[in-house]
This record gives C-alpha cells, sequence and structure tokens, in this order.
C-alpha cells in the first residue's frame, strides 16, 4: 500500500469516512478529528509509516485536511 | 474546625504576596486573590439574595473563575461552574433545574439567561472594589459547590457537594507526602470535578495554581510550547491527557525535573501508561484514584510502583481513603475469575447530599446507612481481603472516555432527537486495555437523507449546538436498519460485540 492509500486508511479507521474524493476536507473544522484522535492519527502514522512524529511541530493548520497530512507523510520519506 | 475560606485567607494575611494562581504567565498573588473575592462577597451581599440559593458561574479556567468561586462562599453561597464550551442548551437546562440567584460570567455569555445576570465587566469592577473582609461562616452540611455531570435523559444532574464533604477530601489530600506549596497542574475545566484535586489542596497548602487552558491544549504546537514553562511539580490530570504528552519524547525527567508527583484520576489508568510514565519519569511518584463526582473527587488512592505493574496486568484502584469505606452492594455481587465481583458502594463524610432538586435520582443512588451517607456507583468492583479495590467496568451503559462520563442513552437521546436522524444509537468501542477509545453511532438516516460526509457533518453541526462537545461520537456509521432484541429494543449488546470483535 503506498502512503497516501495508508494515511486514508488510517483517517477512515478513525473517522468512519472515505476521504478518497473529499482530500481538502477540513478535519478539525468539521469535527471529524479531536485532541485525542490526532494522537491516534500521530501513533499510526508512527506505527504503520514509521514515520516520527514531531509533536512540538504539530501545527493543526499544517495537518487539518488529508491532502496535507498525506503530504507529510510523503515529505517524511 | 477551620473552614476552607479560613485557611486559604490566613495564608493571604501571613503571606500576602505569595503566588496563588499562574494565570497565562500574570502570577496573582494570595492578597491579590483575597482582594478580589472579598470584593466579590461584599457585592453579593449587598444584592441581598435569597440565603444560601446557589450562584452559576460561566467560566474559562482563569484567576478570576477561581476569585468568583470564593467570593460566593464567602458571601454565603454555592458556585455552579459551568464551562464556557458548554453548549447553549446545556446551560438553560442548568439554569432550570438550578434556579440559580445570580448568574456570574467571567467572559461573556453566548446567550441572555432569565436569571438576573453579572457580566465580565461589572464582575471584574466587583474584584476591584476595596472591601473589608466577608465570610459567612458555613454549616458544615451547606452546599460549597455544585458540579453538573450527564443524565440519561438529557437532564443533567446537579450534584451538591458541601462543606464537609470537600473538607474530608482536601484533608485526605494533604495527608499524601505533597510538597512544600506545591505547583499543582490546573488543565482539566472547573465544570469537571477533576479541576477540585488541584484547587482546594493547592489554595489551603499556599501553593499556586498552574493553568494550563484549554485554548494551549488544542493543539500540540501549542500544548508543548507552553508545557515546559509551566512550574509545575504536581500533575493532576486524566490518563488521556498524559497520553497526549507523552507523545513528545521530551516529556521526561530531564526536560522536566520539578516534576515530583503525578496524580491520575477520572478514567481508567491503563498499565501501558503507567509504565511509560514510571520510565520517563523514575524518581517521581505516581498515584492512581478512583472516584465518582457524588463523593468529591476521589476516595480511593494507590501508588503505582514498579511492583504494582508487576503484579497486575490491570492496575488497583487503590485502598478506601481512611474515613471511607467501600462494600459490595448486597446482592450484586457475581463470581467471575474466581473473584466476587459487584456494585460497589461508597459509604463516608465525602459522599454528597444528593443532586440538585432532583429528589427521585437522588433516592435511587444514595442512602444512609448507619449515619453516615452511602452512593451506589453503578461501577463494578472486587474488593481484596486486605481492602485492595480493583475497577471491573459499569453496570449500566454509562462510560468513560477521555476522562469524561457519558450516559450512552443520554447521546442516543440527543442523536434520536435530531431531524436528519431516524433512528440511532451510540456504541463504545474498546481498545485491549479495556479503555474506550471511539464512541461510535450507528444510524439510519431520516426519508430523504443519504449516509455519507455530507450528512455526517450535518448531524454534527446539528449535535454541536445542543450537547457537549465531548458527547459527540466521532463516527457514524450509516445502515438501513438496526437489528432489534426480542422485546423490540435497539441491540445495543449485540452492536457493541460486533464494534468490539
Amino acid at each position: 500500500m503506498d502512503k497516501k492509500a495508508t494515511v486514508l486508511s488510517i483517517l477512515n479507521d478513525l473517522t468512519g469516512e472515505d476521504f478518497t474524493n473529499n482530500l481538502d476536507e477540513d478535519l478539525f473544522d468539521s469535527g471529524l478529528l479531536d485532541s485525542m484522535d490526532t494522537v491516534q492519527l500521530l501513533l499510526q502514522l508512527q506505527a504503520q509509516l514509521g514515520m516520527a512524529v514531531p509533536v512540538s511541530e504539530f501545527d493543526r493548520s499544517q495537518w487539518n485536511t488529508p491532502a496535507k497530512i498525506i503530504k507529510q507523510a510523503e515529505d517524511a520519506a | 474546625m477551620k473552614s476552607l475560606i479560613q485557611m486559604i485567607d490566613e495564608i493571604a494575611l501571613s503571606h500576602p504576596d505569595w503566588p496563588a494562581v499562574n494565570d497565562r504567565g500574570v502570577i496573582k498573588t494570595y492578597g491579590e486573590l483575597k482582594a478580589a473575592s472579598d470584593g466579590i462577597a461584599a457585592s453579593l451581599m449587598a444584592r441581598q439574595l435569597p440565603a444560601k440559593a446557589p450562584l452559576l458561574v460561566y467560566t474559562d479556567q482563569s484567576f478570576a473563575a477561581i476569585a468568583t468561586f470564593l467570593g460566593c462562599v464567602k458571601a454565603g453561597h454555592a458556585y455552579i461552574p459551568v464551562d464556557s464550551h458548554s453548549p447553549n442548551d446545556r446551560l438553560t437546562m442548568i439554569e432550570a433545574i438550578a434556579h440559580p440567584a445570580l448568574v456570574l460570567a467571567t467572559i461573556p455569555l453566548p446567550l441572555a439567561l432569565k436569571t438576573p445576570t453579572v457580566e465580565a465587566s461589572a464582575l471584574a469592577a466587583m474584584m476591584q472594589e476595596k472591601a473589608a473582609a466577608h465570610n459567612v461562616a458555613l454549616a458544615a452540611d451547606d452546599n460549597f459547590y455544585i458540579i453538573f455531570t450527564s443524565g440519561t435523559t438529557g437532564q443533567p444532574k446537579g450534584v451538591q457537594i458541601s462543606h464537609a464533604n470537600l473538607i474530608s477530601f482536601v484533608a485526605w489530600m494533604a495527608s499524601f507526602d505533597l510538597p512544600r506549596r506545591p505547583r499543582f497542574l490546573a488543565q482539566a475545566p472547573f465544570s469537571f470535578d477533576l479541576s477540585v484535586m488541584s484547587l482546594y489542596p493547592t489554595l489551603t497548602a499556599g501553593g499556586c495554581l498552574q493553568i494550563l487552558p484549554k485554548e494551549k491544549t488544542d493543539n500540540l504546537k501549542t500544548l508543548f510550547e507552553t508545557l515546559p514553562h509551566l512550574p509545575v511539580d504536581v500533575w493532576v490530570s486524566t490518563p488521556s491527557f498524559v497520553d497526549i504528552c507523552l507523545l513528545s519524547p521530551l516529556f521526561d525527567a530531564v526536560h522536566y525535573p520539578a516534576l515530583k508527583q503525578f496524580y491520575f484520576c477520572g478514567e481508567e489508568l491503563t498499565h501501558a501508561t503507567a509504565e511509560k510514565l514510571r520510565a520517563r519519569f523514575p524518581q517521581a511518584k505516581l498515584y492512581n484514584t478512583y472516584g465518582p463526582t457524588e463523593a468529591t473527587v476521589a476516595v480511593t488512592a494507590i501508588e503505582i510502583t514498579d511492583q504494582v505493574l508487576a503484579d497486575y496486568a490491570r492496575l488497583p484502584i487503590g485502598y478506601a481513603k481512611p474515613d471511607t469505606t467501600m462494600t459490595l452492594v448486597p446482592g450484586t455481587a457475581r463470581e467471575q475469575d474466581d473473584q466476587q465481583v459487584g456494585e460497589l458502594e461508597i459509604i463516608g463524610p465525602s459522599v454528597s447530599k444528593g443532586y440538585l432538586n432532583r429528589p427521585e435520582k437522588t433516592a435511587a443512588a444514595f442512602a444512609n446507612t448507619h449515619g453516615l451517607r452511602g452512593y451506589r456507583t453503578g461501577d463494578l468492583g472486587y474488593i481484596a481481603e486486605d481492602g485492595l479495590i480493583f475497577y471491573r467496568g459499569r453496570t449500566d451503559f454509562q462510560i468513560k472516555l477521555n476522562g469524561y462520563r457519558i450516559e450512552l442513552e443520554e447521546v442516543d437521546h440527543y442523536l434520536n432527537q435530531a431531524p436528519m436522524i431516524r433512528q440511532a444509537v451510540a456504541v463504545p468501542k474498546y481498545n485491549a486495555e479495556h479503555k474506550v477509545q471511539q464512541m461510535l453511532a450507528y444510524v439510519v438516516p431520516a426519508p430523504g437523507e443519504e449516509g455519507g460526509l455530507a450528512l455526517t457533518k450535518k448531524i454534527r453541526t446539528h449535535l454541536q449546538g445542543v450537547m457537549m462537545p465531548y458527547m459527540i461520537p466521532q463516527r457514524f456509521i450509516y445502515r438501513d436498519t438496526l437489528p432489534l432484541t426480542q422485546n423490540g429494543k435497539v441491540a445495543v449488546k449485540a452492536l457493541i460485540s460486533e464494534v468490539n470483535a
């Protein structure tokens, strides 16, 4: 599975939504992700993609849509 | 016996310059706290409100909130803290149940209430007033605060905590080996009674409350910018909140050398979280505590040592505090894994007199046993021969999610009132450590609606107007029908098994 598919699968697991066609959905504004879900998201990214989680730089505005999270995952390579 | 107010005021008189509250970097002293609360008390007394009528305080986490609480009590009134993140409906519902004599708002109210209201600017002026010391002596059984918890039909229940209840709790906390003039973390909102674990143990010991407000914890970046600058030596939070902090590899004894003690309450402390903390803070003491709002914050505690971690896969909640007895409600015990598991009852001086203006709900959960108040918790537990207590789940559909107490039936009530939903039921999803990780909602859409992201957003927007944010399910799963029991009710237990299979 590529990184995009992995991120979408993690988000699907957390929110119950398929974002394949909604990559620019604002996850925090719509309440789809709360702060505890964020913890789960980061832990899953670490577990499934080996991404070191930069929590101290975790600014919501850089992580608020599926597209941005996918970009974070791809840039982390 | 000295009142809590007297204890705090004595510190203010002998050491007016001691820091009492660190509010977003602004240090407020005991002298300032006394002056502000005396000013509020004097203004309240001048209004000649009905004696002992409770006052509603709409507030965020701030110095003004704390001064207002003390001011209410000094004027002889219990306070009802309502957090600023509450939806408008909850505010009006609490107003309707509690009949407060006055509303005090430390920040602007989102709507006009029927009750006479002191707006934030007027309240600030009251705090500036030069007033003589005020302290209407509270009788032991008079209410000190009233905290509203969730109720099954959407009607919240106001737990009345008396001065004697609170003294029992605060005296017990003082028996722990707290640092001199402790600097407690104050992170929980004031409408959540976990906040009381920081508030009065700090102020009666000459310590300084370190406020970590919601606007800082909402975003991880600002959380980790703020946390290193808070000189906290006693940590109080839910296990869920410390899990967030543990995400940062820098959250350890090297970077937080002042942190000496951790107290957890509000939900189950998992073995994994405790183990991680022991490794990160090997010199710090770590306590697991347990208690419902109805028995004043916490009634059991145990230090989680390496030995305790080695001995128990699922951590105990501790021993009852010395003035309190914990037993199993007669007739509820069942054999489970060679242990007698039953509903835990708490009997002792920190048990509330009951729910404000709700005699039926009070009679159902509270009883007088041998002249002492008893509260049936609805929690299942096992009590070992030496008195060590283990939590084993709930007797009903109440869950704890991130420390918040949620009645699933209350969530169902709101879901089923939503116009875009025909039928729905909330279902908890547990992780491997018995902790609720998510709340899901199984939803049959109303005619004309179609399940999907658009509907989820519509439902969320609707729910945000009527219920607390933490009560809104994280996931919405759409179905054409829901499974039913033989009695024609939604088969919640079947769905719980399905989700947790």
